[in-house]
C-alpha cells in the first residue's frame, strides 16, 4: 500500500532551477572580462587587490556569522561578489590593508549589521569605498597608476574626472593620454575610444565600456539583472549633463558611471524592486552622479549617488504596479469594496 | 491567427509527452466507489439512498434543493455499503457514500432533450439534474454559471482549452477524440446565455488541434450559424486561468472582487462542454472522472475515464503500474495548484483532472532562504501583486498593507513560489494570509453589529 515516505505539503510541488548561488555565480562571470582586464591594465598588485579583497569578504562574513550564532552562508557567493565588486571599484594602487578595511566595512557594517543577504539597505561594496574614500582620501583616489606601468615604477597621473575637475579642459584630458602612450591622437574621437576601450587611468574595474556592455548583455541574457536601471541612470546623467553644457558622451563614457549602473545600481536588495521605483531609482542616481561631478567636492559622484538612491528605496517600494482588476477604492483607508 | 496572452506567468517544464500521444481508456472494472458528497463549491447536499439499497449506475443518490448545489449520482451498479466520512483530495474527512459493484453494466439515463428546442429554464434545469460542475477548477455548479442575473449580459461564451498546468493532457485528448461534443457543448452554453461570440482558447503547444476543431466547428456552423473562433494562446502558466484567459482572448480585466460575468464573459473548460453536450444528446449525468495519471514514478502514463469515487489505490496494479519504492509525492491535480495526498487510499472527484505519482527529482524541496529581493515574483506573478512586498507585510502582521497590495486577488497559482531563487515559500503564505484576513474582516463586522 502507498502510504509510507509520502511527503506533504502545499502546492506548488515543482519549482524552477534557479537559485541564489547561480545567480550570485552569473555576476561573478559578467564581471570576469573587466576583473582580467584590470589585472592585465594595472598589474600584479591589481590582481593582489582583488584576491584579497574576495578572500577577506568571505572570511569576514563567515566569521562574523559564526561569532553570532547564525547559519554559515559563505556558500552563496554573494560575499565573493561584494568583495570583488568593492576591489573592482578601488584604484589599482590601494594598500592592501586599505582593501582589507574596505572588506569589513562592506561585510560587517553594510551588510551583516543589518541582517544579512537581502536585508542591507545600502550597497555593501559601495559603502566599503565610501568609508576608505573619506578616510583616506590622501591613499584612495589620490594618485593613480598609468596603464601598463608597473605600480613600483611609481608613475602617477590623473584620471580623465581628475582633469576636469581641477579646470583642465576636455582636450586635457586628449594630452595626457598622449603622454601616457595610451593613444596616438589628441583630437575628440581618440579620446572617445579610449575612453570606450577602457585603456587610461582609473578604477580596476571601471574603465572599459565595452568590457562592462558585454558583462551587461550577459546578465540580460541570463535574466539575473533587467535594463531599467542602467538605462535609466546613464540617460539621465546624459541628458542633465547635456543641459549643464557638459559634454554628454563624454560624461558617461568617463568614470564610473557605466559600471556603477550596471553593477552597483542594479544591486538586489539595496536598490528598487518596482517597476515605477527603478526608473526612478535610475534616474534619480544619474543625476545626483551628474550634480556632485559638476558641482560637489569629488571628481566622481557615482558611489554617493547610488547611495543615496538607495536611501529612499523602501520609499519607491510604495510605487507599486497596479493589480489586476484595480478598481480605485472608495474611502481612504478603508479594505476594498 | 494572433498569439493572445497575459502579463506575468512563467514557463515550467510541461511534461505532457508522457502522455499526450495515449487516446482515453474507459475503465469498467472497478469493484467499489467512496463517492464524497460534496464535490461541488456551495452548499452541502444530502444521501437520497440507505444503506443496503441498489443503486444503477447513472442514477441520482444524493441532493439537495439549496441554490448554489448539484445533485451526485451513482457511478457504478451496486450496493450502498455505507454513509460516512472519508479522507477527500483536499486532506480533509468528508461524508460519503461507499457502493459496492454488482458487476451489472446498466446505466440510467435522463430523458434526451434538445437544448435549442427546450425553454431556458429546462436547459439550466437539466445541466443541474446532470450533476455538471466547472471540472477545471473549483468545482462551481455549472449551471449557476449559465444562468447570470438579468443584469449581466453575456457577450463571450470562453471554451478553457488552454490546460496550462503540467503533465496533464486529459483536455488536449478530450478535444482529441470528441471535438464534435466539446463545439457542441459550447454552442449549447452560448445558446442559453444568449452569447453572440464563442471563444475556444488553446495554448500553442496544441497547435495541432486547431484543424480538428475548425472542422467540428465547420460541421455544426453549417447547421446553425454560431460565430466561434479558435484564438491560439501563449503557451504559459496560468493561462488556463479565468481571469488570465479573459484577459488574454478579450482583453478585459476582471475587477477585483468581482467574476467573470461582470465583463460579460461565462468561461468553462472542454470536459465540463463535453459533459454539457452528452447531458442534452444522450441524457448522461456525470459518472465519470476524465483524468491523466502520470509522473516519472508511474510506469503506465495514462489518459482515464473512471467512475467518480474510485480510489486511486484500486486503480494500482489492474489499470496503472506505480513505481512503489520510487514515489515520494501523490498530487491530484496538476504540480502547481493540485493537493498532495498522504496515501493512495483518497477517492477521485468529478473536478479531479490528473493524479500524479512524482519521484524525488521531480517533487524537489528545499530549505526556506532569506529574501534577495530579486524581483523574479514581481515578473512572474499573473495577478501583477508584489509578492516580495506581500510577504513582507504578512511577515510583520500588517494586514491592511497586505489587502492593500491585494492577499484577496491572489489566485494561488504559485507562480511566485515557482521562480523564488531563495525557495521562499510565497503562495503557501499567502494562503494563510487570506485566512488571517478574513478572520481580522469577521471580528471586525462583528465589533461594528455590537
Amino acid at each position: 500500500m502507498l502510504q509510507n515516505n509520502l511527503l506533504l505539503s502545499s502546492s506548488p510541488h515543482v519549482y524552477s532551477k534557479i537559485d541564489t548561488r547561480k545567480i550570485m555565480l552569473a555576476v561573478i562571470i559578467a564581471l570576469l572580462p573587466v576583473t582580467v582586464y584590470g589585472v592585465v591594465l594595472f598589474g600584479a598588485h591589481a590582481l593582489l587587490v582583488i584576491l584579497v579583497s574576495v578572500a577577506s569578504a568571505v572570511i569576514f562574513e563567515y566569521v562574523f556569522r559564526l561569532i553570532t550564532k547564525q547559519d554559515i552562508r559563505i556558500g552563496d557567493f554573494s560575499a565573493v561578489v561584494t568583495g570583488l565588486l568593492l576591489a573592482l571599484i578601488l584604484p589599482p594602487s590601494t594598500p592592501i590593508w586599505a582593501a582589507i578595511m574596505g572588506s569589513f566595512a562592506a561585510i560587517v557594517f553594510a551588510k551583516e549589521f543589518f541582517g544579512g543577504l537581502g536585508a542591507n539597505p545600502f550597497n555593501p561594496a559601495l559603502i566599503g569605498r565610501a568609508i576608505l574614500l573619506m578616510s583616506f582620501p590622501q591613499r584612495i583616489g589620490g594618485s593613480w597608476h598609468i596603464p601598463f606601468k608597473a605600480i613600483s615604477d611609481a608613475t602617477t597621473t590623473a584620471t580623465p574626472l581628475t582633469i576636469l575637475k581641477l579646470g583642465g579642459s576636455i582636450a586635457d584630458v586628449g594630452k595626457s593620454f598622449v603622454e601616457q602612450g595610451v593613444a596616438a591622437n589628441a583630437d575628440y574621437a581618440s579620446i572617445l575610444n579610449v575612453l570606450f576601450l577602457g585603456n587610461r587611468a582609473g578604477c580596476i574595474g571601471e574603465s572599459s565600456i565595452l568590457l562592462i556592455l558585454i558583462g551587461f548583455a550577459f546578465l540580460l541574457l541570463v535574466h539575473v539583472i533587467d535594463w531599467i536601471v542602467p538605462v535609466c541612470m546613464v540617460g539621465s546623467a546624459f541628458v542633465l549633463s547635456f543641459i549643464l553644457g557638459a559634454d554628454p558622451l563624454f560624461a558617461i563614457l568617463s568614470g564610473g558611471l557605466v559600471f556603477g549602473a550596471v553593477f552597483m545600481a542594479t544591486d538586489y536588495s539595496s536598490s528598487a524592486l518596482t517597476v515605477k521605483g527603478k526608473v526612478l531609482f535610475g534616474i534619480g542616481a544619474g543625476a545626483m552622479t551628474i550634480i556632485i561631478r559638476q558641482f560637489g567636492g569629488y571628481p566622481e559622484g557615482v558611489t554617493y549617488g547610488i547611495l543615496l538612491m538607495n536611501a529612499i528605496t523602501p520609499f519607491l517600494d510604495k510605487l507599486r504596479t497596479k493589480k489586476y482588476g484595480f478598481v480605485k477604492p472608495v474611502k481612504s483607508g478603508g479594505a476594498r469594496s | 491567427m494572433r498569439k493572445a496572452t497575459f502579463k506575468g506567468g512563467i514557463h515550467p517544464p510541461e511534461n505532457k509527452e508522457l502522455s499526450a500521444h495515449i487516446p482515453i481508456e474507459q475503465v469498467n472494472s472497478i469493484k467499489k466507489v467512496v463517492i464524497p458528497l460534496n464535490q461541488h463549491f456551495g452548499a452541502p447536499i444530502k444521501p437520497l439512498v440507505a444503506v443496503g439499497d441498489t443503486v444503477k449506475r447513472g442514477q441520482k443518490i444524493a441532493d439537495s434543493q439549496d441554490r448554489m448545489t448539484v445533485p451526485l449520482h451513482a457511478s457504478i451498479s451496486g450496493t450502498v455499503k455505507k454513509i460516512e466520512a472519508h479522507l477527500l483530495v483536499n486532506n480533509m474527512e468528508g461524508p460519503a457514500i461507499f457502493i459496492e459493484s454488482n458487476d451489472s453494466n446498466e446505466e440510467e439515463f435522463l430523458p434526451i432533450l434538445d437544448p435549442f428546442a427546450c425553454s431556458k429554464d429546462e436547459a439550466i434545469a437539466r445541466i443541474r439534474e446532470a450533476g455538471i460542475i466547472g471540472i477545471g477548477g473549483a468545482g462551481f455548479p455549472a449551471y449557476v454559471k449559465l444562468a447570470p442575473p438579468p443584469d449581466k449580459p453575456i457577450e463571450y461564451v470562453i471554451a478553457n482549452a488552454a490546460e496550462c498546468e503540467p503533465y496533464l493532457t486529459i483536455d488536449e485528448r478530450t478535444m482529441e477524440e470528441s471535438p464534435d461534443d466539446v463545439v457542441d457543448g459550447l454552442t449549447i452554453a452560448m445558446h442559453i446565455v444568449k452569447a453572440k461570440h464563442g471563444i475556444i482558447g488553446l495554448e500553442d503547444n496544441k497547435q495541432h488541434l486547431v484543424p480538428i476543431l475548425e472542422k467540428a466547428i465547420e460541421r455544426k456552423n453549417t447547421s446553425l450559424g454560431f460565430d466561434i473562433k479558435i484564438v491560439l494562446l501563449k503557451t504559459k502558466y496560468p493561462q488556463g486561468g479565468e481571469k488570465m484567459l479573459i484577459t488574454a482572448v478579450t482583453g478585459r480585466e476582471v475587477p477585483s472582487g468581482k467574476l467573470p460575468m461582470d465583463v460579460a464573459c461565462v468561461v468553462s473548460n472542454v470536459g465540463t462542454l463535453k459533459a454539457i453536450s452528452e447531458a442534452f444528446r444522450k441524457g448522461r449525468t456525470v459518472v465519470d472522472t476524465a483524468l491523466t495519471v502520470s509522473g516519472r514514478a508511474c510506469s503506465t502514463p495514462k489518459n482515464l475515464f473512471v467512475p467518480v469515487g474510485t480510489v486511486v489505490q484500486d486503480l494500482i496494479g489492474s489499470v496503472i503500474e506505480v513505481k512503489e519504492n520510487e514515489v515520494c509525492r501523490i498530487v491530484m491535480g496538476g504540480p502547481m495548484m493540485g493537493p498532495a495526498v498522504p496515501s493512495a487510499v483518497v477517492p477521485l472527484q468529478k473536478n479531479t483532472s490528473g493524479v500524479l505519482f512524482l519521484n524525488a527529482d521531480e517533487a524537489q524541496h528545499y530549505a526556506e532562504g532569506s529574501c534577495i529581493r530579486c524581483g523574479r515574483c514581481m515578473r512572474a506573478c499573473s495577478c501583477r501583486l508584489s509578492p516580495a512586498l506581500l510577504n513582507r507585510a504578512l511577515s510583520i502582521n500588517d494586514l491592511d498593507e497586505a489587502v492593500a497590495i491585494g492577499v484577496l486577488d491572489c489566485i494561488e497559482c504559485g507562480s511566485c513560489s515557482f521562480v523564488c531563487p531563495a525557495h521562499i515559500q510565497l503562495v503557501q503564505r499567502f494562503r494563510i494570509g487570506k485566512q488571517r484576513v478574513r478572520i481580522k474582516m469577521q471580528k471586525e463586522a462583528q465589533r461594528a453589529t455590537k
